[in-house]
C-alpha cells in the first residue's frame, strides 16, 4: 500500500460542493479515474481517503490536503494527471506526494476575503478601530454549546488594504484539532461593531501551515 | 449583473446551494454561438427529484449529440430560492448556461405526476413566459411543449401548451427540432410552425381541437381545425435493443432520490394489471439483449464513478433472460465493487436462485406488491398472483434471512367489500405467523410487516378508466376498518391523504375546463402539491368552486362505455373496446393471461403491425 498526499484547489462553481458532498464526489473521482485506489478491508470495503481540514461552504482554496492509498507504485504526476482527467469543473489536483507530516502537525491556516462596500474609507476605519479594541469576544458554537471566545491573540492580520471595490484583507487563523476558527468569526465581530453595510466575498483559503509557520506537506 | 452574480449573491442562504449553479461532471456545455436550437429540458420539481429521472437522462444526452442542437436542464427552485429569485429578479434559468429559459426554442417539460401540475405554471411565471399558450408571441420562439405518461390525457393542460409529444420521445423529439430548425431558417412563425408540427406523428397541438359539451357535462364532440389528425398517435421504438442510451450521466454532487446509475432492461409490461396505467400505455414489451444490458452498465459506470446500479423497468423478473442477465452482470459488478439493486420484482416468478442471486448483492428490504386482500379482488384487477405464491415467496425470504417484508395494497378497488378490507390484515396476519413457522427463520429477530395502502387512483388508458373513486368518507371509513383489523405490532400500517388522491384523479381524468382551476388554484399559492407540507386541498376546493368545476364529477361520477373521454382522441394503440372488454372482464372477477401465454387482443400488435411474441 502507498500513502500519499494531494493538494487541491476548490474554486468556482465548486466553492459550493459542501463537505459531506464533497466526500461522495472524490470516491467518484477516484472511480472514474481507474486508479489502484487502496479498499478498506473491512465488512463493507470502500475506497480510503481523507481530508485535513473541512473547508466552509462557499470557501474557495487553493491549498486543500487529501490524504489516500494506492495498492500499486504510480509516478506522482501520473496519478495527478488521471486525476485531473476527471475532476469536476472548479477543481484541481495541484501535486502530488509522499505524506511528510502527520495531519496533527496542522496549526494555522490563512485566508484572504473582499469586504464589499460602498464606503470603503468608513469600513476601513471601522476595521482599524476593531482590531485595536484589548479583546474581539465572540460567541462561538462548540460541541457544548455556546462559548464566548476572545479571537484577537490568536487572529493575525496580514494585509489589509483599500480597493475599488471596498476591503481585501488576508489573516492567518488556529487551524487543525485543537482550535479552529475561521474569518467568519471576524465577520460577525465586524458586523457587531460597525453599522456599515457591507458583503464578504472571494473569501479563499490560501495557506495550511504548521505551527512554525512553515507550509504543511 | 449577470445572472451567475446574482445568483452567487445569494446561494450560500438556501439549502443545498449546488442545486442551482450547474457545473456537475457530465453536464454539457457548448458555445452558444455555433447552436441552431436551445432545448430547456423542465421538470416541474425539485432538483433531487428531477434528477433522478431516467427520461431526462435519455432526452439531454440524445440531443446533445447534435452538435448544433443544445439541450439544457432546469428544475423548479426551492421554496427558499424562489424568493430569492423573485425579489431580487433573477429569471428562471438552465443549469449549463446559466442563461434565462424565456430565450430558448424550446421549453420542454415532463410531466411525470399529476401533482406537478402547479409547479409547471410558476416555473413558467418564474421565466417570465406567458402561462397561456395564446398570450405567447407570434414569433417562432419560447415553444412550450410537453410528455411523459401523464400527457396521456393532457386536456387539464391544454391551454398551458403549444404542443404535447405523445409516447416514446428518442425519435420525435429530434424530427421536432430539426423541423423547427427548418421553419426557423425560413422565417416561418409560430402559427405555421405549429401546422407543420401537428402533421409529425405524436405531435398533438391542443389549440386545433375544440371541445364542445352536453347539457350534463359530458363531452358532446369535438372539431378539428388546421388540418390537423383526427386522432393523434402516440410514438415507439420499435427496436428497443438498437436505441440510444446515453454513456454518460450528470453526475450531482448533492445527493439525490436515485443517486446511481440507472439500466433499463425492457419497456412495456405483459401483465395487464387492469388499474395500471403504465402496464398499458407503454405497450409493446420490448426488451433488451442481456449483452446490450452489460455494455451500457458497464460503460456508465466507468463513465460516472457510481458504485451502485439499478435496473429499471415495470417488471425486471419479466425479462426473458434474467437469470442469464444477472450472472453476466454481477460478474461485472461484483468485480468491480459495485452495488446492483432490482427493484420491480414479481411475487410469482421469484425463485429460490434468483433470490441466492440478489443475495450475492446486498440483504436490504424485501417488498411485494399484493395489491388486493382477497383472492376475489386480486382477480378484479387482474393481478395474477396467488396467496399461496405470496407465502412461498415469504418463505424463501424468511429462510433467506429476512426478517423485514413489505406488502403495498390498494383501498378503494372496483367491486371492493369490507370483506376485502379485512383480508388485508389476515393476509399480513398470515405472513406473521409464517415467520415464526418458518423452522430456519433469522434467529433472534422478530418479523416486521409493512402494509402501505395507497387509495386507488382510477387512470385514462386503463381498464379502470370509467370507474369513479370512493368518496372520502368512504375511504376514511375503510381506512378505519382496516387499523382496526390489524391485532398485532408486528404489523404496521401506513396509507395515502385520501384528499391528495382525489386532487390525482381530478387532474388525471379531467377535460379542457379544469385548466382555469389549475391556473386559479396556482394564483392561490398552491405549488408544490405532491409535498405534504405545502398541499392546500381547502385551496383547491375554492379554486374549483370559483371556476364552476364540481370535484365529484371527474373523482366519484362513472365515466360510461358510450361517452366521449376526454382523451379518445389520442391513440396510445390500446383500443377502447379492448378497454371496455376487460373492465366487463374484471368486474365479473375473471382474469386476463398475460401476453406471453396469450394475446388478449389490446390492439397493439395490429397497431405495429406485427405479433409482440
Amino acid at each position: 500500500m502507498i500513502r500519499l498526499r494531494a493538494v487541491f484547489e476548490k474554486k468556482d462553481r465548486a466553492r459550493y460542493i459542501s463537505h459531506l458532498d464533497l466526500n461522495r464526489c472524490m470516491l467518484r473521482i477516484f472511480r472514474r479515474s481507474g486508479l489502484p485506489i487502496w479498499y478498506t478491508e473491512g465488512f463493507h470495503p470502500h475506497p480510503y481517503y481523507s481530508f485535513a481540514l473541512a473547508l466552509s461552504l462557499g470557501y474557495e482554496s487553493s491549498c486543500e490536503i487529501m490524504d489516500f492509498n494506492l495498492n500499486e507504485n504510480l509516478p506522482f504526476d501520473e496519478v495527478r494527471d488521471r486525476l485531473n482527467n476527471v475532476m469536476p469543473d472548479g477543481m484541481r489536483i495541484l501535486s502530488v506526494s509522499e505524506q511528510k507530516l502527520k495531519i496533527t502537525a496542522i496549526a494555522k491556516a490563512e485566508y484572504s476575503f473582499l469586504l464589499e462596500t460602498d464606503d470603503a474609507d468608513g469600513l476601513y476605519s471601522a476595521i482599524q478601530e476593531l482590531l485595536s479594541l484589548p479583546e474581539i469576544l465572540i460567541e462561538k458554537k462548540t460541541k457544548k454549546g455556546l462559548k464566548t471566545v476572545n479571537i484577537k491573540p490568536d487572529m493575525e492580520i496580514l494585509s489589509c488594504e483599500r480597493s475599488n471595490k471596498g476591503i481585501e484583507m488576508s489573516m492567518r487563523l488556529p487551524a487543525g484539532t485543537q482550535t479552529n476558527y475561521n474569518p467568519s468569526l471576524f465577520f460577525e465581530a465586524l458586523k457587531k461593531h460597525t453599522s456599515l453595510p457591507f458583503y464578504e466575498s472571494q473569501i479563499r483559503r490560501t495557506a495550511i501551515l504548521c505551527e512554525n509557520n512553515e507550509k504543511f506537506s | 449583473m449577470t445572472v451567475k452574480e446574482k445568483i452567487e449573491k445569494h446561494l450560500l442562504e438556501v439549502q443545498k446551494p449546488s442545486r442551482y449553479i450547474g457545473g456537475e461532471v457530465g453536464s454539457i456545455t457548448k458555445d452558444k454561438s455555433k447552436i441552431d436550437v436551445r432545448f430547456a429540458f423542465c421538470f416541474p420539481d425539485t432538483y433531487d427529484i428531477g434528477m433522478s429521472h431516467l427520461g431526462m437522462k435519455i432526452l439531454y444526452s440524445l440531443t446533445n449529440e447534435r452538435s448544433n442542437y443544445w439541450c439544457e436542464r432546469c428544475f423548479a427552485p426551492g421554496v427558499d430560492f424562489e424568493e430569492i429569485m423573485r425579489k431580487n429578479d433573477i429569471p428562471l434559468y438552465a443549469l449549463e448556461s446559466l442563461d434565462p429559459i424565456r430565450d430558448f426554442d424550446f421549453i420542454g417539460f415532463t410531466m411525470q405526476y399529476e401533482l406537478s401540475y402547479t409547479n409547471v405554471l410558476n416555473m413558467l411565471d418564474l421565466a417570465g413566459i406567458p402561462i397561456f399558450a395564446k398570450d405567447r408571441t407570434p414569433e417562432l420562439t419560447q415553444i412550450v411543449v410537453a410528455g411523459g405518461p401523464c400527457v396521456c390525457n393532457p386536456e387539464p393542460l391544454a391551454d398551458f401548451f403549444d404542443l404535447f409529444i405523445l409516447g416514446e420521445g428518442e425519435e420525435v423529439n429530434l424530427e421536432l427540432m430539426d423541423l423547427y430548425n427548418d421553419m426557423k431558417k425560413q422565417g416561418a412563425d409560430r402559427l405555421e410552425f405549429l401546422e407543420k408540427a401537428a402533421q409529425i406523428e405524436g405531435i398533438y397541438v391542443p389549440q386545433f381541437y375544440h371541445y364542445f359539451y352536453k347539457e350534463d357535462g359530458t363531452i358532446d364532440h369535438i372539431e378539428v381545425s388546421n388540418n390537423a389528425p383526427e386522432k393523434i398517435r402516440k410514438r415507439i421504438i420499435r427496436d428497443l435493443d438498437k436505441v440510444y442510451y446515453p454513456d454518460n450521466f450528470v453526475v450531482p454532487f448533492t445527493e439525490i432520490v436515485h443517486d446511481r446509475v440507472s439500466v433499463e432492461v425492457l419497456r412495456g409490461c405483459i401483465r395487464g394489471c387492469r388499474f395500471c396505467q403504465a402496464g398499458f400505455i407503454y405497450r409493446p414489451f420490448r426488451e433488451k439483449t442481456p449483452d446490450t444490458i452489460c455494455r451500457e452498465t458497464r460503460s456508465l459506470c466507468e463513465n460516472t464513478g457510481y458504485d451502485e446500479v439499478s435496473l429499471a423497468s415495470l417488471s425486471t423478473s419479466d425479462h426473458s433472460g434474467i437469470e442469464p442477465m444477472l450472472d453476466q452482470l454481477l460478474d461485472y459488478t461484483e468485480d468491480e465493487k459495485i452495488s446492483l439493486s432490482l427493484p420491480s420484482l414479481r411475487v410469482d416468478n421469484f425463485s429460490e436462485s434468483l433470490l441466492e442471486k440478489i443475495k450475492r448483492v446486498r440483504k436490504t428490504g424485501l417488498t411485494f406488491a399484493a395489491e388486493g386482500g382477497t383472492q376475489r379482488l386480486r382477480d378484479v384487477i387482474n393481478k395474477n398472483v396467488s396467496e399461496e405464491e405470496i407465502m412461498n415467496t415469504c418463505s424463501i425470504a424468511f429462510k433467506g434471512g429476512y426478517s423485514n417484508v413489505k406488502l403495498y395494497f390498494m383501498m378503494g378497488l372496483p367491486t371492493e367489500t369490507d370483506e376485502d378490507i379485512i383480508g388485508i390484515a389476515e393476509l399480513a396476519q398470515r405472513v406473521v405467523d409464517l415467520f415464526y413457522n418458518t423452522e430456519d427463520r433469522p434467529k433472534g429477530r422478530g418479523v416486521q410487516v409493512s402494509v402501505s395502502c395507497a387509495t386507488f387512483v382510477p387512470k385514462p388508458f386503463t381498464p379502470f378508466q370509467f370507474e369513479p373513486q370512493d368518496t372520502r368518507q368512504e375511504i376514511e371509513r375503510k381506512q378505519k376498518l382496516l387499523l382496526d383489523s390489524v391485532k398485532t405490532k408486528k404489523i404496521k400500517v401506513s396509507y395515502h391523504d385520501p384528499d391528495v388522491s382525489m386532487l390525482e384523479v381530478i387532474l388525471a381524468k379531467g377535460d379542457r375546463r379544469l385548466c382555469s382551476s389549475i391556473y386559479t388554484a396556482w394564483k392561490k399559492g398552491c405549488k408544490f402539491d405532491s409535498w405534504g407540507e405545502h398541499f392546500h386541498f381547502p385551496l383547491w376546493l375554492e379554486a374549483f368552486a370559483e371556476c364552476g368545476i364540481d370535484p365529484a364529477f371527474y373523482a366519484n361520477r362513472r365515466f360510461e362505455y358510450d361517452e366521449i373521454l376526454p382523451w379518445d382522441h389520442l391513440d396510445y394503440l390500446v383500443t377502447k373496446e379492448f378497454l371496455i372488454r376487460e373492465n366487463k372482464t374484471g368486474r365479473k372477477a375473471v382474469t386476463t393471461p398475460n401476453c406471453r401465454q396469450r394475446c388478449s387482443g389490446c390492439g397493439v400488435n395490429k397497431a405495429v403491425g406485427r405479433d409482440c411474441f
